[in-house]
């Protein structure tokens, strides 16, 4: 914990700095007598540089007493890039063949990959769960669902 | 201001409206009795279907889920011991133990009808509290509405954190976030990186659903995905005789008054309240002995609060414009999207409006009573869906309502990329709470501040001559400051011993 604690405050500091340099960048354009379009994120950075160095410090000096775990195990790695590849390719699909045909599809791999083993609850279920979905949303609430470039 | 009432309920009355509430209360069931799924992850995958519906619809809606997840949270706490939602987690102690011992049906009543009674009594106190504080903040400038928007964002950072530290971070990173897009003041482009969509800045709804749902998401899919035990017993006799629902008023009102109470601060939030509630009623009753073992009382207090919370919790949302939870918070950025802003104006500028409030959540905890009722041997059933059929259907509906908001899958990936943003905040130990909040409420402190000083043509002193903003400025670095200097206090205390 207090590792992890140390490596996320210097994280915090460099994301700061960075946020600090774009800050500087910023253009300034002030009217008389009122605050520049920079002074909130210049209030912002110092407010994380000193949050991020009382962080390094309560870690440094084991001052903290909470709990938490960091670890993340070879599985949930993995899980979390197949996820994020997974939804990615589902945007870019439906934008291109819309809601109701890219689905399904979507929703029987998701189903398969948290241990969804019976064929019959897998098939019944990624087809009707979109169809539902799409009634409820679309027909029902009239909430525009993506119709698909091709359709 | 009668008429306006009425026409208020007849308003709420209206079809649709408690169409809406029922649906709301029925989501809100499902939501509150399965285990893992929050109440805010319902309002976030609630708030997509409200764009269409007009703003009394939309209340109906949420507010129905809102009094309903509550009492949902209590049936999976009693039944298996699990509780559906962190705020049940003190009924789970007695109720599970009346289970045990045959007395499931019983639990259940007791459970219902007290979160019926707190949820009533978090409503009086917020009818009548409300427009009271609303007036006097009617009176307040740019100096005294930034002055109490700090106040709400540093209570909300520091109070009830594992680490204040960690809080604050959370907040300032939200605040951060919220600079993206065009300065509210000159409209001059910040941290767009010459990209169109990010002018708009990074809208708050996205940012809701990627920081509530995805995290919850990628542990199911990606770690492991729980088992929930099955309950196998009858449940017979849930109507509870009044004779002995009269026996356990005591533990109902002290839970509802701690209830509204904590509600009513931003940040304490249901699961502080319910503990309290628990120890308080213990403290007071004459069956302390019997508390942890089946007592009854065990159950009307937690319950009894927990709903109470929700009213407590709307008192500072409506008059203020600082939401007291997580929930109200998703509720406030429902009212924001339907174009009403919170706060002393709204009940000025659409007094109607919030008395349709009102009467949406007396609605709601009708309904939420009645249909708990006569439906709890479902909800029973529901415990049994499995977490690998909801969550790629929750993750579906995520995708959906964030394209919906604008019809872009630009707000889609804001929203992956808060899923994976909050994902890594839980496990190194950040709320993520106070990020949502600064995303919600940042806009307005930068607003309130600058045009402050405009005011006062660069004087800064403008927040100190004024006597209210003083005295919440006065707290908020209170709050700030002491939470942050106690851990190091205490270990050079540890230290000298």
């Amino acid at each position: 914990m207090k590792t992890a604690n140390i490596i996320t405050a210097v994280l915090l500091i460099i994301f700061g700095s960075y946020y600090a340099y774009l800050t500087f960048r910023l253009p300034t354009r002030n009217l008389p007598n009122t605050l520049g379009i920079d002074f909130m994120p210049w209030l912002l950075v110092v407010s994380l540089f000193i949050l991020s160095i009382l962080l390094l410090l309560n870690s440094v000096l084991k001052a903290t007493r909470e709990k938490f775990d960091p670890k993340i195990s070879l599985k949930e790695g993995m899980g979390i890039i197949i996820l994020t590849v997974l939804v990615y390719a589902y945007v870019q699909f439906m934008y291109l063949f819309g809601f109701v045909r890219v689905t399904p599809v979507f929703m029987a791999v998701l189903m398969v990959m948290t241990g969804s083993r019976k064929w019959k609850e897998i098939v019944v279920l990624s087809i009707a769960s979109p169809v539902v979905i799409y009634v409820f949303f679309q027909k029902i609430f009239q909430v525009i669902l993506p119709g698909g470039t091709f359709f | 201001m009668d008429g306006m009432m009425v026409t208020a309920l007849y308003e709420v009355l209206l079809p649709q409206n408690i169409f809406a509430s029922m649906v709301g209360v029925f989501f809100g069931l499902f939501i509150g009795s399965t285990p893992g799924l929050t109440i805010s992850l319902g309002m976030v995958l609630l708030l997509p279907l409200t764009f269409k519906l007009s703003a009394v619809t939309s209340v109906c809606l949420m507010l129905g889920l809102y009094a309903s997840g509550m009492t949902g949270g209590s049936i999976s706490a009693i039944l298996l011991n699990i509780p559906g939602t962190p705020s049940a987690s003190a009924t789970a102690i007695d109720g599970y133990e009346m289970a045990k011992n045959g007395r499931a049906g019983e639990a259940l009543g007791v459970a219902v009808a007290s979160s019926f009674f707190g949820g009533i009594f978090g409503l009086t106190c917020l009818v009548l509290a409300a427009p009271l504080i609303a007036r006097i903040a009617l009176n307040f400038g740019a100096p005294e509405l930034f002055a109490i928007v700090l106040l709400g964002l540093t209570l909300i950072c520091s109070f009830g954190q594992a680490s204040t530290i960690k809080g604050l971070i959370s907040g300032v990173i939200g605040l951060i976030i919220m600079t993206v897009g065009l300065d509210p003041m000159m409209g001059t482009p910040r941290f767009t990186f010459d990209t169109i969509e990010l002018q708009a800045g990074i809208s708050f709804l996205p940012a809701m659903i990627g920081l509530f749902a995805i995290p919850q998401i990628l542990v199911g899919i990606a770690g492991k995905v729980q088992v929930i035990p099955e309950y196998k017993s009858k449940i017979s006799g849930v109507l509870p005789k009044i004779r002995n629902l009269f026996k356990l008023i005591k533990a109902m009102v002290i839970g509802s008054l701690v209830g509204t109470g904590i509600g009513a601060i931003p940040g304490a939030g249901g699961p502080i309240a319910v503990f309290l509630s628990y120890d308080y009623s213990r403290k007071a009753s004459r069956k302390a002995a019997g508390y942890g073992k089946g007592e009854p009382e065990g159950v009307a207090a937690p319950e009894a609060s927990n709903n109470a919370v929700a009213g407590g919790a709307l008192i500072p949302m409506l008059t203020l414009g600082i939401p007291g939870d997580p929930v109200t918070a998703i509720l406030l950025g429902a009212l924001l999207i339907h174009g009403l802003i919170p706060g002393p104006l709204l009940f000025q500028q659409s007094p109607q409006f919030v008395y349709s409030v009102f009467w949406a959540y007396l609605v709601a905890n009708c309904m939420n009573l009645i249909l708990t009722f006569s439906t709890i041997k479902l909800w029973v059933k529901v415990l049994k869906v499995p977490e690998r059929i909801l969550l790629p259907i929750i993750l579906i509906l995520c995708v959906v309502g964030t394209f919906a908001l604008r019809n872009t899958f630009f707000d889609t990936g804001i929203m992956f990329f808060f899923g994976l943003l909050g994902y890594f905040m839980k496990k190194y130990g950040f709320p993520i709470v106070p990020m949502l909040l600064a995303i919600i409420l940042g806009p307005k402190l930068e607003e309130h501040l600058r045009m402050s000083l405009i005011i006062s043509q660069g004087d800064y002193s403008i927040f100190m001559t004024h006597p209210i903003s003083l005295g919440f400025i006065i707290i908020s670095i209170f709050s700030f400051v002491m939470p942050l200097i106690k851990p190091l206090w205490r270990k050079r205390k540890a230290d000298s011993r």
